[in-house]
């Protein structure tokens, strides 16, 4: 026994294991592994496979024909260019609208004392439980009756005041020292230069995470805006590939293309930004999907 | 003229920057969005649920009728059989799975434990659409899964989107790929809060790995495990995206997929009964609430960050 598996004996605390059970353990997760990723790899593989090959070609699994045809469709003979700069748009509004909401209304909450105080913050954290489906028609009267069904703002505004975001900032910025905004006061900077000068730049890793969060909600996001456009060239690819699979019922190339594509942004800021969503995730629990 | 602006400029500053005013406009945006976009909308929700809707313009009230048409409807007690037994069904797997396998790759004794976490977690990253439509393809009758369980263990092929009874296995089996990685994330940061102290003396009086487990971790993980469950049926009885897409907008083979969120998203968008859609709303939102309550109360706010 070594002095450092004493120290880190290991959290099941068998400190002599066979290297039998190492290698099992190791297969066990790289089954695993594959059992996860498959789905995954399967989506881009049937999507690469050409016109009609998805169903005959399923027993190879490394595909020996491979084709960019159904990608050349999609663009092609459906909006599915339109439908992805949307969802940038859109994705890229709400983020930054949500971001602003809850930043602003976040330092409000965790460093000032105002009336009524603590009465919203337990608004908020009670109307985290409303499920969105209670909302849905009232909503869609809402949005209709202001002239917001079809548009940009429609599908952001009502989505944009997010609760957990809010709390998620509060508790960010109920550790920035209150000494150091007290000095940029007695110096003289306005409540506001404070906000920009001091407060934002300190909370700006919590800032980035809630930005991060913010675009995989809104870019896998369906329901609401599934209500807000019927117009095909407003729909984001959530939408947009709902749309596919009414369309071509039992022909599964194109949708298999279009979520190929829409899934690889999100992969990619993954791997960029692994630490951030991942912590992010779990302290902000399910409220962001 | 050029001194009643310069005036008035001068008390929007002073006003702007008064003590009592600066929290107020930090305050204002997420407010107003969230007083017109949030609150409103269940006050709005509620009323509908006592109105009788013809198109959206004219209503009447109609007291509790809404209400009592729902109760009388066999899609709805359908729908809130198969959203229960969706919501046990996903805490059967994803609760013990997951814990077991946090355990595992927190152990030490998985090599590259942090890879195969991030390939697990994977699929959270996916939208519930894809999640959707990738399962529509693996599912069907010569899908993946049948040419798998066909060719590899000699079973017949499953009907797996055409029969009513594997409507809930199916979305279950998705859940399960969707959210198994989400779960040991939490599970993890439950495990790191466990002092290694407590291991240290136990392996020091010589208990076994299994002992260590059943006595230090899984009681040590109740909280978490608590607020994992809570979660679940929090989502599960909200579940939606999944059936809508793996059925194509309809509820699968007799009604087998139809989950409380889809029959209020059809009543509301495919019949176009508001009323009755905002009534069932209003129960579904009292079945969360009252899952929440459970949570609040254990927990305090938001799994005890607070």
């Amino acid at each position: 026994m070594t002095a450092t598996q004493f120290i880190n004996p290991g959290k099941l605390g068998a400190r002599r294991q066979s290297r039998l059970t190492k290698w099992l353990m190791f297969a066990l997760f790289v089954c695993l592994a594959i059992v996860f990723i498959f789905p995954l790899y399967w989506m881009v593989v049937s999507s690469l496979r050409p016109e009609g090959r998805i169903f005959v070609d399923a027993m190879e699994i490394i595909p020996s024909a491979l084709s960019l045809d159904t990608y050349r469709r999609l663009f092609e003979e459906e909006p599915y260019g339109i439908w992805f700069v949307n969802s940038i748009t859109q994705t890229g509004g709400y983020a930054f609208m949500g971001v602003f909401l809850c930043t602003t209304g976040g330092y409000a909450l965790a460093k000032f004392r105002f009336r009524y105080r603590n009465l919203l913050f337990i608004l908020i954290l009670v109307s985290q439980m409303i499920p969105f489906h209670l909302l849905i028609v009232s909503l869609f009267l809402m949005i209709i009756q202001m002239g917001m069904a079809e548009t940009y703002q429609g599908a952001i505004v009502p989505l944009a005041a997010s609760p957990i975001g809010i709390f998620f900032m509060r508790q960010y910025m109920l550790a920035i020292d209150d000494e150091m905004l007290n000095a940029a006061r007695v110096d003289g900077a306005s409540e506001y230069q404070i906000f920009w000068h001091v407060v934002l730049p300190n909370a700006r890793p919590a800032i980035a995470t809630l930005l991060i969060l913010f675009c995989i909600e809104y870019w896998n996001n369906l329901l609401w805006p599934l209500i807000v456009f019927r117009k095909p060239e407003n729909f984001p690819l959530a939408v947009g590939i709902k749309r596919l699979i009414d369309q071509y019922r039992q022909q599964y190339d194109l949708t298999m293309a279009g979520s190929t594509l829409a899934t690889i942004p999100v992969i990619i800021l993954f791997f960029f930004l692994r630490r951030q969503i991942m912590e992010g995730l779990a302290t902000t629990g399910t409220g962001i999907k | 003229m050029l001194d009643i602006v310069k005036l008035s400029h001068r008390y929007i500053t002073w006003f702007l920057h008064h003590k009592k005013v600066v929290p107020l406009v930090f305050l204002a945006p997420f407010l107003i969005v969230f007083l017109v976009f949030k609150v409103y909308p269940v006050i709005l929700a509620i009323i509908m649920s006592f109105q009788n809707f013809q198109g959206i313009k004219s209503q009447d009230w109609v007291g509790f009728t809404n209400y009592e048409n729902v109760f009388e409807l066999v899609r709805f007690s359908q729908a809130l059989t198969n959203t229960t037994v969706y919501t046990i069904g996903t805490l059967l797997v994803l609760i013990p799975l997951p814990l077991v396998l946090a355990v595992l790759l927190d152990s030490g004794r998985v090599i590259a434990s942090t890879v195969f976490r991030v390939l697990i977690f994977l699929p959270a990253l996916t939208s519930l659409v894809v999640a959707g439509t990738v399962f529509r393809l693996i599912l069907a009758k010569d899908g993946f899964l049948n040419l798998f369980l066909e060719g590899a263990l000699g079973m017949d092929r499953l009907r797996w989107l055409e029969v009513s009874e594997l409507a809930l296995p199916s979305l279950i089996l998705i859940a399960t790929w969707r959210w198994t990685g989400m779960n040991i994330l939490y599970f993890n940061s439950g495990l790191v809060n466990i002092p290694s102290e407590l291991y240290e003396s136990a392996a020091i009086d010589g208990a076994s790995p299994w002992q260590m487990f059943l006595r230090i971790t899984l009681p040590m993980l109740r909280p978490t495990t608590f607020f994992v469950v809570v979660l679940s049926i929090i989502g599960g009885y909200q579940v939606f995206v999944e059936p809508f897409i793996l059925y194509a907008g309809g509820a699968g083979p007799g009604d087998g997929g139809l989950t409380l969120a889809l029959l209020i998203y059809r009543t509301a968008f495919t019949s176009f009964n508001f009323g009755t859609a905002a009534a069932m709303g209003v129960i579904l939102a009292l079945i969360i609430f009252i899952f929440s309550l459970i949570q609040f109360r254990f927990f305090g706010v938001l799994g005890g960050e607070d």
